[in-house]
């Protein structure tokens, strides 16, 4: 068995060989990268869907310019969300923090149903980030509930300008 | 046992902000008028049934709930309508705040409830500001650097 000062003095070269003639597998660190925790996962699919509400409040806009402007803080606050939870992943061995959008509704034909549509999408951000709490640590935990607190502003003023 | 302190600590929290809302909504409702003022008395009624929640809450976890202050200090001078809004936002953003401190808890029941309780306050501190907030009952806007799980 090779200890961890011989494996560290090792060269990528003469690693190979060190091993071979130490007779061992090599350490279990090198089989492979280790499962992915619950939690870690929890957050990836969080992260995802930041992403998609962007992308479906980046459409909505563009889409419907008479929303521009009003859309534009709550589109701020989900990239401040996004940004916040990026931070919290340390990238796992063998997964990438998800870049992409998942999700690309066709947008509402009307702003009245593209707003509709933007609630739905808060309403159901919401609901996952509140079945994430028990499974996270106290600080994500928090997160996630500060985040869904900022969601549900948003179905508020969502509502608001359905009905203005 | 220490787990239990800090259930029972993020409770009178809680129950010490929604008190101190309680106090400071007679403060605010008293400086509006119209429909301002019946939100007021609608948040100051909504702040009276979660104090009642908490102290019963804390009661059947066998503590003594802690009680009203007959006055509190307020953060600025209330002598308008726009005094008493600002105060009501940042009644609001205390009780998000100290709600949050029950979602650092490691019961999971309690989490859930805090995580829920805080929202209702969130979107009133929009309400009474104007605005919303990326990150209702954390200490910057900037974000959560540091957790506060107790008070």
């Amino acid at each position: 068995m090779l200890s961890r000062r011989q494996l560290l003095a090792a060269s990528p070269t003469t690693l190979p060989l060190f091993l071979a003639l130490s007779a061992c597998k090599g350490p279990a660190v090198l089989s492979g990268p280790p499962p992915v925790s619950d939690q870690t996962n929890m957050l990836l699919h969080a992260v995802t869907v930041e992403q998609n509400l962007i992308w479906l409040y980046g459409k909505t806009a563009a889409a419907h310019s008479s929303l521009k402007t009003a859309l534009a803080p709550i589109l701020a606050e989900h990239q401040a969300h996004l940004a916040q939870l990026r931070g919290r992943v340390i990238e796992p061995p063998g997964k990438h923090v998800p870049d992409t959008v998942t999700v690309r509704p066709a947008v509402g034909a009307t702003p009245a149903a593209a707003l509709t549509q933007l609630r739905a999408a808060e309403k159901a951000a919401i609901a996952t980030l509140m079945s994430r709490l028990g499974g996270a640590s106290p600080s994500l935990a928090q997160l996630y509930a500060s985040v869904a607190a900022s969601e549900a502003t948003h179905v508020t003023e969502l509502t608001g300008q359905i009905g203005a | 046992m220490a787990a239990t302190n800090a259930r029972v600590a993020a409770l009178q929290a809680a129950l010490a902000a929604e008190n101190a809302a309680v106090y400071g909504y007679g403060v605010t409702g008293a400086m509006l008028a119209g429909t301002a003022q019946s939100l007021a008395y609608a948040d100051w009624r909504a702040h009276e049934v979660a104090r009642d929640v908490l102290q019963a809450m804390l009661v059947k976890a066998g503590a003594t709930p802690v009680a009203a202050s007959p006055a509190y200090a307020l953060p600025f001078a209330v002598t308008d309508a726009s005094a008493a809004r600002r105060l009501a936002a940042w009644l609001e953003d205390g009780v998000a705040r100290a709600y949050l401190g029950l979602v650092g808890v490691d019961d999971q029941a309690l989490r859930a409830f805090g995580a829920q309780a805080m929202q209702p306050p969130a979107i009133r501190a929009a309400a009474w500001s104007g605005t919303t907030v990326a990150f209702p009952g954390m200490p910057s806007p900037q974000g959560p650097d540091i957790a506060h799980t107790t008070p």
